[in-house]
């Protein structure tokens, strides 16, 4: 592996010199935090917009730190330069086994651990991290979704979050900015799912897995069943149930739960309404307005004829005026069970009375 | 004369054997199915190796089921047409009647007691039972495994209609077996613990005398018969 020196630029140098010396002042005469201490002396070298690195690679890096956006950023002064990068305390710096500037960041991925020590250990179930483990550097580190010295707070404003993700995953953002609720997210609106919504951020699952397909109807249940945003579309909050409450739904859910074998054949709520390039229910374009709805049974359902689809009640509770049949079998049965077995019980107890008495 | 008589012949010991195992191992792969939310039922699926699994032995027990129903009432109508069937097992005024003596008698309210023939009006009541809902159970089993071709010929509608029917009346069937049958057959002071004449088809003529009197008197009588001829 070629070795590559960090030497520091000439220029840089003497200022650094100088910033040592002016470090040691401030510290004892202005008795300066040990965070702007240090930074001083980093800025006495990286300071300076026309420091540079050439790697081994051919690339030349800028060493170049903007001081307004460390201000700007939620680290601000509580955090010192040397706690994300350590092992730069000594100068000139000790060298770095990298070749190229993504190896250089990838020296320090681990060093937002010490602190964030619960999110770093939730991004180890990542989609992102089996790939960087494996020596995949074009997943995302934390500071490739965070930033680095312009770190600011996640989720401010939530939309930008989809927009972190589109900077990697541009083609699903394209189709997702048009769906239902892309259109919602281009018009501001908080009520609508950016990317880890769904994918959620830090532990981020393969999304192609059977455990994640699985786990879909509880992901779109977080919305689909919150009254007070439903309400809001006119939306119904029966989605879940009613899907449960199918043979889809119950073979989902025990499907899910299962130690081994588990399978994802089963129809999620994404196979028929779309993941990313989900519509409105309604409309021509719909996959499950009527109109549609067969040509998406007969995805796994391939035989299926014109009835076939009525089968299922479009995430209707069954009543007199939807589905009776089936609203009065059930009906039926909650009078007849009762009926049958209490009246066997109460037989039983007749008898066993009667045995009593008459010994 | 004998202490016992033969209440069953070997065809009918066998079909309780077969219809009892099929209806156990069918419980066990359905009720997981119906209540699927339900922290046991899981654990049932994952006992047994996954839903996959599940579904294939329900599906294998309700087939043998139905070969069941379908042997019983086609043995039943080759008896009736060769001329050999029993019709003790046809409801009568007289159930109606023994039921209310029977009553009326738990209840404290008389002392007689209804006096039976081959199969009273519980054990009359538990075979349609079992025959009827079996017939319902085979029915909506067959539409629920073929959904593609039963919706080819019938609305869509059927098929959760099936599904619920099939999914109470398997319930029902479940309780009133280990209510009712479980009782007869087991818990009930008279034969308590265990009522052995459906496996070896015999029954003590103690018994018959308390529970079948009609019956015995009648095989007595042939038997009176044959002795005099």
């Amino acid at each position: 592996m070629v070795q590559t020196r960090i030497s520091i630029h000439r220029t840089g140098l003497a200022l650094m010199g100088a910033a040592f010396l002016a470090a040691a002042f401030s510290s004892s005469l202005l008795s300066a935090g040990p965070v702007e201490e240090e930074r001083d002396t980093c800025l006495g070298c990286h300071g300076d917009q026309t420091a540079s690195k050439d790697l081994p690679d051919g690339t030349k890096v800028s060493l170049f730190v903007d001081v307004s956006q460390l201000d700007k950023s939620v680290h601000g002064t509580r955090v010192k330069c040397s706690d994300c990068h350590p092992g730069t305390e000594e100068v000139p710096h000790p060298e770095r086994p990298v070749k190229t500037f993504r190896e250089y960041q990838a020296s320090f991925r681990e060093a937002c651990r010490r602190c964030h020590f619960d999110n770093y250990t939730k991004t180890l179930d990542s989609v992102h991290y089996a790939q960087i483990a494996k020596g995949d550097f074009r997943a995302p580190f934390c500071v490739d979704c965070h930033g680095s010295h312009a770190i600011t707070r996640p989720a401010q404003p939530k939309p930008d979050i989809s927009k972190t993700c589109a900077r990697c995953h541009e083609k699903i953002f394209e189709v997702y900015k048009k769906s239902v609720h892309g259109k919602a997210f281009v018009a501001h609106n908080p009520d609508v799912p950016v990317c880890t919504d769904c994918h959620k951020s830090h532990d981020i699952a393969n999304p192609h897995s059977a455990a994640y397909r699985l786990r879909t109807p509880q992901i779109c249940g977080s919305c689909h069943t919150n009254k007070a945003v439903m309400a809001k579309y006119n939306l119904s909050t029966d989605v879940l149930s009613t899907y449960l409450a199918d043979f889809h739904g119950m073979s989902a859910s025990l499907e899910k739960g299962q130690t081994k074998n588990q399978r994802a054949v089963v129809a999620v709520c994404v196979d028929c309404h779309g993941v990313h390039d989900i519509t409105t229910v309604k409309g021509e374009g719909s996959r499950v307005v009527k109109a549609n709805l067969l040509r998406t049974c007969q995805q796994c359902h391939k035989d299926a004829s014109e009835n076939f689809p009525a089968a299922w009640l479009s995430h209707y509770e069954p009543s007199w005026k939807r589905a009776p049949l089936i609203y009065g079998i059930t009906l039926f049965y909650k009078v007849l069970i009762p009926f049958i077995i209490g009246g066997l019980v109460l037989q039983i107890l007749l008898h066993l009375w009667r045995v009593v008495v008459n010994r | 004369m004998k202490a016992y008589v033969v209440r069953f012949s070997k065809q009918q010991r066998t079909e309780h054997v077969l219809v009892m195992s099929t209806f156990l191992v069918l419980a066990v792969t359905g009720f997981p199915q119906k209540f699927f939310e339900a922290g046991w039922s899981q654990a049932v699926v994952n006992g047994i190796g996954g839903l996959d699994r599940v579904r294939w032995l329900h599906r294998a027990a309700g087939v043998l089921f139905s070969l069941l129903c379908g042997f019983h009432i086609a043995s039943a109508i080759f008896s009736v047409l060769l001329g050999k069937a029993s019709f003790a097992l046809i409801p009568s005024k007289k159930d109606f009647s023994d039921a209310i003596t029977t009553l009326r008698y738990y209840l404290g309210l008389s002392n007689d007691q209804a006096r039976f023939d081959r199969y009273d009006y519980r054990q009359k009541f538990e075979y349609w039972g079992l025959v009827l809902g079996g017939l319902l159970m085979v029915a909506t089993g067959y539409v629920l495994l073929a959904p593609i071709l039963v919706t080819k010929l019938f609305p869509g509608e059927v098929i959760p209609a099936a599904k619920v029917a099939h999914s109470n009346e398997g319930l029902m069937a479940f309780l009133v077996v280990i209510t009712w049958h479980i009782y007869n057959a087991h818990l009930n002071p008279d034969v308590f613990p265990f009522d052995t004449a459906i496996f070896t088809g015999k029954v003590s003529r103690h018994r018959m005398e308390h529970e079948h009197p009609l019956e015995l008197d009648r095989l007595d009588a042939t038997k009176g018969d044959k002795k005099g001829e």
